[in-house]
């Protein structure tokens, strides 16, 4: 549905995406991540229309973004960072504006209206004045514009930025409700969400692809899996129990933590066998062997670095 | 056609929901009445010519301080992203919010009528010269509100957007009174190119295609140069 081929923006000498190709498939939800100034919104700009690209391909629901930006622009809806509000309108006065820059048909407008409001949970907000509403609400109007014309592509820019907790679970269960029947481009800080949302994750740094692929695929890649070990010898120093398990064949390295061990190995290789078995065959006891997924957080992290955080 | 229209709709509420047209509407035909006073007070003739030379000089000011926030104020709130990323030809954008304000100018000019009124009742005005000036006056604010748009689309800043216009739009004022520094002969020539000598033609009740091709021109050259800025926008 996205296609994203090599693409390149430079503002005179600056670059600030270069060689960014990535895809999405139908119904998929895809969880942009990168530090602040990474080009998230450029490339999300680019996307949209909004922007030209200096060198590279981006199609969009079938329609070249370069090519054809109308055809593009009517089938995506673009939530940017700041939701785009007129303070003076009211939700309702606004969101008729916006049908009608939509094309929508004048008999569909107000039942459209009526149903995205209902939608992001504005019921009754269409006589408030916008410049009013409370930051939460007015991500919810942003939202609700982008929802109008029932895009097949939404493009949100940091969505739940600035929301409240609750707030925030209302508008992750309302994006799980939207994936399937769209397809959904998710830039956003906060990791656990897309953790609960996003199959597909493209880490973004410095303008450039730092990871991309599934979850699993950018987690590992970022940080392989480790295992917990915790043995019980009775009498035996610590530091022993811990060259023991290092001189396994299976083990890479061996690291104290708290009152057992952090064991890495290859990718791919599962020592917890030779581990157990080594323990058994000396007498030790097992109190647990335990896999370990870094989280998305480490995994941005160990890629992106500490020295912006 | 169906975008223009929600643009010049959308325009025309945040005019009237904010006490932005109000104030334009009360500083300008507080200017009107003024000028109206002192043109009758000081050439006892029952005409509206004084008053309209006058009031389009002050148009010259006040318009551009209308049309300063039409784009800069969008660009800086993001709602210019917006439009820029519906589909939406800027060519429609731009025409909407010209007419925009050209709509408040035309509410602006039905305000003097009441000076119109007081005419007829004390005097005999020519109507058909009434009729012109109008005219007149409305294709001088279309090249006012263009000049305007073109210079807040240069900048995201109202303040500088709305002095910027006033400085777009002074020398085809200036220009007009020039003869001093470039003599006479030069000044004649000069003269096709101000504002107020082709104004009053139609103050004087004369039609001519010249005077409406010189406000056209300027019009559509304005509008013409501020599609580009928003085109070129992009690229920077």
């Amino acid at each position: 549905m996205i296609e994203v081929e090599h693409l390149t923006k430079r503002y005179g000498a600056f670059t600030a995406i270069e060689d960014v190709s990535f895809s999405v498939p139908k119904g998929h939800v895809l969880g942009f991540i990168g530090p602040n100034g990474a080009g998230k919104t450029t490339t999300m700009r680019v996307l949209t229309g909004f922007l030209p690209a200096t060198e590279g391909r981006a199609v969009v629901a079938g329609f070249d973004v370069f090519e054809d930006p109308v055809e593009v622009k009517r089938r995506v809806g673009y939530l940017p960072e700041t939701p785009p509000l007129y303070r003076e309108l009211t939700v309702g006065e606004y969101l008729r504006f916006c049908a009608e820059l939509r094309e929508l048909p004048r008999a569909d407008r107000l039942r459209r209206v009526g149903e995205v409001m209902e939608r992001v949970g504005l019921r009754g907000w269409e006589r408030r004045v916008l410049g009013t509403l409370s930051k939460g609400y007015r991500q919810r109007v942003g939202l609700a514009q982008a929802l109008l014309h029932n895009p097949p592509v939404l493009i949100l820019d940091e969505p739940t930025s600035g929301l409240d907790p609750a707030q925030n679970v209302g508008v992750r269960e309302l994006i799980a409700g939207l994936a399937g029947d769209h397809t959904i481009i998710l830039s956003t800080h906060i990791l656990p969400e897309v953790e609960a949302l996003c199959a597909q994750v493209v880490l973004i740094n410095k303008g450039k692809i730092a990871a991309a692929g599934t979850m699993e695929a950018v987690r590992a890649q970022a940080a392989p899996a480790y295992f917990r070990v915790s043995l019980d010898a009775p009498g035996v120093e610590p530091a022993a129990v811990a060259r023991a398990v290092g001189a396994l064949a299976e083990v890479k390295v061996v690291q104290p933590e708290g009152e057992g061990l952090r064991v890495e190995a290859e990718p791919g290789v599962d020592p917890r066998p030779a581990i157990a078995s080594m323990a058994v065959g000396r007498g030790w006891g097992v109190r647990g062997l335990e896999r370990t997924i870094p989280t998305l957080e480490e995994a941005f992290l160990s890629i992106v670095g500490r020295e912006g955080a | 056609m169906t975008a223009t229209f929600a643009i010049l709709k959308r325009e025309l509420l945040t005019y009237f929901v904010s006490p932005l047209a109000y104030v334009f509407l009360g500083v300008f035909l507080f200017l009107a009445g003024v000028f109206f006073y002192l043109g009758i007070a000081l050439t006892g003739e029952a005409s509206l010519r004084v008053m309209l030379g006058n009031v389009s000089i002050s148009l010259m000011f006040v318009l551009p301080m209308l049309t300063m926030r039409h784009f800069a104020e969008e660009q800086k709130t993001g709602t210019f992203e917006m439009l820029m990323t519906s589909p939406v030809s800027p060519v429609a954008i731009l025409v909407g919010k010209w007419l925009a304000s050209l709509t408040l100018c035309l509410v602006m000019l039905l305000g003097t009528g009441l000076f119109v009124a007081i005419l007829a009742y004390y005097g005999d005005p020519d109507w058909g010269v009434v009729a012109t000036s109008y005219l007149g006056l409305l294709l001088t604010c279309g090249v006012f509100c263009a000049g305007g748009l073109f210079a807040s689309s240069l900048t995201d800043d109202q303040v500088a957007a709305g002095m910027g216009g006033i400085v777009l739009l002074m020398p085809l004022w200036l220009v007009g009174s020039a003869s001093s520094l470039v003599g006479e002969e030069w000044q004649a020539r000069l003269d096709h190119l101000a504002l107020l000598p082709h104004l009053r033609s139609f103050t004087k009740g004369v039609i001519d295609t010249a005077d409406i091709a010189y406000f056209a021109l300027l019009t559509f050259g304005f509008l013409f140069l501020t599609f580009r800025t928003l085109e070129s926008r992009r690229w920077r």
